[in-house]
């Protein structure tokens, strides 16, 4: 910013320009604060039409019935296994992939880069049929793997993404030295690659954790009863058999999302650099 | 031991010889290896199924039936004729064009905006990816909570200040407005993130030289910005389409399965009818191809790089 | 640097044979750990289900969520009286009734479902008849038994000629109205027909500033194909009949279809009807919002409950639902009923006791009724007291049960079902007009039941 001294013009802009963006975090945020609103006051002020814009007759009844259900308990545990095992999974499998195309020279290499691309574009429906026939037959249908294994597939591609870019900025002789040191080429990547990317693979991890704690179509598809059934499923099937338990749903969609906001926020310029190493490095 | 594969192959040596002279050496070899898991999940889990729905798409079968007559292109056939269909497609074409385009423009600006160094950037970087984080089907309830026409406010507001004479889920349109709205009020950051990225890469002193030479921040937009972002830009916008054309969590829980998307008509007819099974592959096969004309569309024709050297 | 990674890498280690060679072990181990990993931690989750343990038979029921708690207690209570002989497990399953019937077909579909006992609704004995997955109970629900339950229920459990399931409660469609409101002005007995409806709630609600002359369910689900009927029936007409002939396309069910769509024309109705199912309904009429109101049954606890409604039960009449010239009152059935997985049919003797504890033991059937308020299947419970006392609504929906109708019985329920909720819904928003979703319907039931007879490679109920 040139300096020209404060004139009628400039001020006006840096208003408008502070306006602008405090109306642009209000709206990212407002929604939030009224889901929270509505998850704090009673059922009946939660049916009061007109709605009210204040809580008046502030309870925490919801948040109570949601931790007194079971079945809501239980989604939470089966949520977090079910991400936590595709996270696990997808760094084992696409660690090691990532590595060979970061490091590695072989041919194909870019038929092998497109093809995992190609599942970033797939349209998950278009294999739910077979799929859902398939882990049938299996006998998977309403367990961990039916879910875990779709979570896989559509996370590698984020996952491979993220660490290719990761492990491109560390400086390539260190492959050398481990090699004169006698390394095989998984050592080198176990021993030496691996520990200096840590900080690449755990923001890794948060993103892979997050795409699979948010996956819903799978869920909604393979499991059945609250034995499997994560958040994302059980939501918005909050409901009895001729109820809906609007402040249940609010409250149930605060508890999931915090921690992820909390998540978000303590680590977000990780994930920031994360995401952006990868879009911009391609 | 050699660790480089130098020999050039003969021309006519054909695949075979290519993958034994691959083989051969022992870097490479590791490096398949290492890929391999990744590339049989892949493979069996994506496009195996894939193919099955595709030969099933030619066939008449129920769910768990195996076989089923041959029906040629029949399926296709009635897919295309069936107005719920042609309904869910124009749906999609609809929410991705708009959607994505508002994301852009919006996120574009909002990215320039916290390109400029000002107080409490970090803090309003934190507030933008707020909306990301929340699974798609809750921030899709959450909306619908509050376009809803008893207990909803923002349905009050609107029909308050006298922009809506019915209530916004009763109204296919409002509801795609709605669901709109939704979704980038959700994305636009991610699509700010990726562009902010973009022009932290544009070194400074571009600028400043066009400032010497007179250019006015209008034309140092479109002449250096827009085209210095232009790889970043076709990124974005590569995922955010697929993203959109894709959309299936958001109809589903805003519009409580009223709206139509190629994806829930798909899914609709694979899970929940029995008799039109035949015509779900065919739909499912259909999402896919457009999925993949869409991605090939901005690889070859807008020239978006997928580099992947070393 | 270089002489860390020396140190970490050793001279040989174990796992590694020959220097710069990938062993199979490690190979092995990288890949199929984590595929390992996730197929073992998957191994969480399944039902089981009930087998033959010591002399004991196990039994799974399946049903949807217990709301009021009085299903788990009957359950409890079975138990207790054959404890040592027959044992019952109470299995949930979506609330929704289209989840879960597609997650039984499911099962079903995937070679086995570990449910014994089925807790169904009232549309499904076709589906689940023609592709053999239940029992035909026609010998042991014998003529004589059936004579004790509504006509209706027992007509929900037929299917070409045989009986598949025994009534277990249930549900009829009611017209509820404020008693008060209407007295106000000048009304003293409730509507007939649909045009008197029409007159009293447009009179009504602009004398008293009530919000909605009429509200019911007209969001595109299953629900509103039960509304969506009874104006169909309520006009002379019908849809589909049980040998299979499709009467969509005649005056009777257009006058029917153009009369629920009247009701937001001429603004007795809003728009937001559209939108409505059960939840929104009584929210709004039990807010004080309408004048009248379609609903089931069930809406009577929720109106005695001063936590839950803002109008009390006096100032209310429920009653049956009106009609057009030509036709009478008609309610649509509701309900659920017990069938037996075909694969159980070693249990059998131990799965009838069970019915019979639940549907034909007046004890069982009074407590539900009184505790949860679920309608008796039975017709002699319609005079009982207790119950009466309890649940006043009980008395008008006997009335309403002997002329009600159950939905088409076809085995392709849910297709034709599907058709049925997506015209409604269009005609009702005006998207097509009646005559044109008249048509639209003829010609998609006629369609779906032509490719499901060529599907669907033999229907096993014969």
């Amino acid at each position: 910013m040139t300096a020209k001294g404060v004139s009628g013009g400039d001020v006006w802009n840096r208003i408008l320009f502070y306006a602008g963006i405090l109306l642009f975090v209000l709206v990212s945020v407002l929604p939030l604060l009224w889901v929270f609103k509505m998850s704090i006051i009673s059922k009946g002020e939660l049916q009061a039409s007109p709605p009210t814009i204040l809580p008046q007759d502030p309870t925490l009844e919801s948040y109570a019935a949601i931790f007194a259900d079971a079945g809501f308990l239980r989604s939470l545990l089966n949520s977090a296994v079910i991400a936590g095992v595709t996270t696990v999974v997808c760094l084992v499998l696409g660690s090691v992939a990532a590595y060979a195309i970061a490091r590695l020279r072989f041919r194909f290499k870019s038929a092998f880069m497109t093809l995992i691309l190609a599942i970033a574009f797939f349209p998950p429906v278009a294999i739910i049929g077979p799929l859902f026939s398939q882990f049938s037959e299996i006998g998977i249908v309403n367990t961990y793997a039916s879910m875990i294994i779709p979570d896989v597939v559509f996370a590698l591609p984020l996952t491979v993404w993220l660490l290719v870019a990761f492990f491109r900025e560390l400086p390539f002789d260190l492959e050398e030295a481990a090699k004169v040191d006698g390394a095989t080429t998984l050592q080198a990547f176990w021993k030496v690659i691996v520990p200096l990317s840590a900080p690449g693979v755990f923001t890794t991890a948060i993103l892979t954790f997050i795409f699979a704690w948010n996956e819903f179509i799978f869920a909604n598809t393979f499991s059945f009863d609250d034995s499997t059934r994560p958040v994302t499923v059980s939501i918005p099937s909050f409901a009895g058999v001729f109820t809906v338990n609007y402040g249940a749903q609010a409250a149930a969609a605060v508890v999931v999302t915090i921690p992820l906001v909390i998540l978000v926020l303590i680590f977000q310029r990780r994930i920031v650099s994360g995401l952006t190493a990868g879009a911009v490095k391609g | 031991m050699a660790t480089r594969a130098g020999t050039p192959e003969k021309e006519g040596g054909g695949l075979g010889r290519v993958f034994r002279e691959e083989f051969r050496n022992r870097e490479r070899r590791t490096a398949y290896y290492m890929i391999l898991p990744t590339l049989l999940v892949i493979l069996g889990v994506a496009f195996y199924p894939i193919a099955v729905s595709l030969i099933n798409s030619f066939r008449l079968s129920l769910p768990g039936q195996p076989g089923g007559e041959w029906a040629g292109l029949q399926n296709y056939v009635y897919l295309f004729r069936d107005s719920p269909f042609q309904a869910a497609f124009i749906n999609t074409v609809v929410f991705t064009v708009v959607s994505v385009a508002l994301e852009f423009v919006i996120g574009l600006a909002v990215a320039l905006a916290i390109n400029r160094a000002f107080k409490a950037r970090g803090l309003v970087r934190a507030a933008i990816l707020v909306p990301w984080a929340f699974p798609i089907v809750v921030s899709a309830v959450m909306w619908r909570l509050m376009y809803q026409d008893q207990v909803g406010i923002i349905n009050y507001i609107v029909t308050a200040l006298g922009l809506i004479d019915q209530p916004i889920l009763t109204d296919n349109v409002t509801v795609m407005i709605g669901a709109i709205v939704s979704d980038v009020w959700k994305t636009t950051p991610f699509m700010a993130l990726l562009l902010l990225a973009g022009l932290q890469t544009i070194p400074g002193d571009v600028y400043e030289a066009a400032k010497v030479d007179g250019a006015s921040r209008v034309q140092q937009f479109f002449r250096i910005t827009l085209p210095l972002l232009g790889p970043s830009i076709l990124v974005a916008l590569l995922f955010r389409t697929l993203d959109s054309w894709r959309v299936y969590d958001l109809f589903w829980a805003m519009s409580d399965k009223q709206l139509e998307s190629l994806s829930t008509y798909t899914y609709k007819a694979v899970r929940d009818s029995q008799l039109l099974f035949p015509v779900g592959n065919a739909a499912a096969v259909v999402t896919f191809l457009t999925a993949f004309l869409i991605a090939i569309f901005f690889i070859k024709v807008l020239g978006m790089k997928t580099s992947t050297e070393a | 640097m270089s002489s860390v990674v020396a140190e970490r890498a050793g001279g040989r280690s174990g796992s590694s044979k020959r220097r710069g060679r990938l062993s199979r072990r490690d190979f092995l181990r990288l890949s199929g750990a984590g595929l390992a990993g996730a197929a073992l931690l998957g191994g969480a989750g399944c039902g089981g289900g009930g087998e033959q343990t010591s002399g004991v038979t196990n039994l799974v029921f399946s049903f949807g969520p217990d709301d009021s708690g009085s299903l788990t207690q009957v359950v409890d209570r079975f138990n207790e009286e054959y404890q040592g002989e027959i044992q019952a497990e109470y299995r949930q399953m979506p609330s929704d009734t289209s989840s879960y019937f597609n997650q039984l077909r499911t099962e079903f579909q995937s070679g086995a479902s570990p449910v014994d006992v089925i807790g169904g609704d009232v549309t499904w004995p076709a589906q689940l008849a023609a592709n053999g997955w239940i029992l035909d109970l026609s010998d042991l629900f014998t003529e004589d038994m059936r004579s004790d339950f509504v006509d209706a229920t027992v007509q929900s459990c037929t299917y070409q000629d045989k009986v598949w399931g025994v009534p277990w409660f249930t549900d009829v469609g009611l017209l509820w109205y404020r008693q008060d409101l209407l007295e106000e002005s000048g009304f003293s007995e409730g509507p007939q027909t649909w045009d008197e409806l029409k007159e009293m709630a447009e009179k009504t609600s602009r004398d008293s500033g009530t919000e909605f002359g009429f509200i019911f369910q007209g969001a595109q689900y299953e629900g509103a194909v039960v509304d969506g009927l009874e104006y169909i029936w309520t006009s002379g007409g019908n849809v589909l009949t049980d040998s299979g002939e499709v009467l969509a396309d005649q005056p009777d069910p257009i006058t029917g279809l153009t009369t629920q769509r009247s009701m937001v024309e001429d603004g007795v109705s809003p728009i937001a009807v559209v939108n409505y199912k059960e939840p929104e309904t009584h929210t709004a009429f039990l807010n004080g919002s309408a004048v009248f109101c379609r609903n089931w049954p069930y809406m009577y606890g929720l109106l005695k409950d001063p936590a839950q409604s803002q109008i009390t039960p006096d100032q209310v009449e429920i009653t049956t639902l009106p009609y057009n010239e030509g036709g009478e009152s008609h309610s649509g059935l509701g309900g659920w009923n017990m069938y037996v997985n075909a694969a159980s049919e070693d249990k059998l003797d131990a799965i009838w006791e069970f019915i019979r504890f639940f549907t034909m033991n007046d004890e069982q059937q009074r407590f539900r009724a009184t505790s949860g308020g679920f309608l008796p299947p039975l017709k002699s419970l319609y005079e009982d007291q207790e119950i009466l006392d309890s649940q006043p609504v009980v008395s008008i929906a006997g009335d309403a049960l002997e002329r009600a109708l159950t939905r088409p019985i076809s085995p392709f329920y849910s297709d034709v079902s599907l058709a049925m909720q997506r015209q409604f819904a269009e005609s009702l928003k005006g998207a097509v007009t009646p005559e044109e979703a008249a048509q639209n319907l003829q010609q998609e039931i006629s369609s779906r039941i032509e490719l499901g007879q060529r599907l669907l490679v033999e229907d096993r109920s014969g």
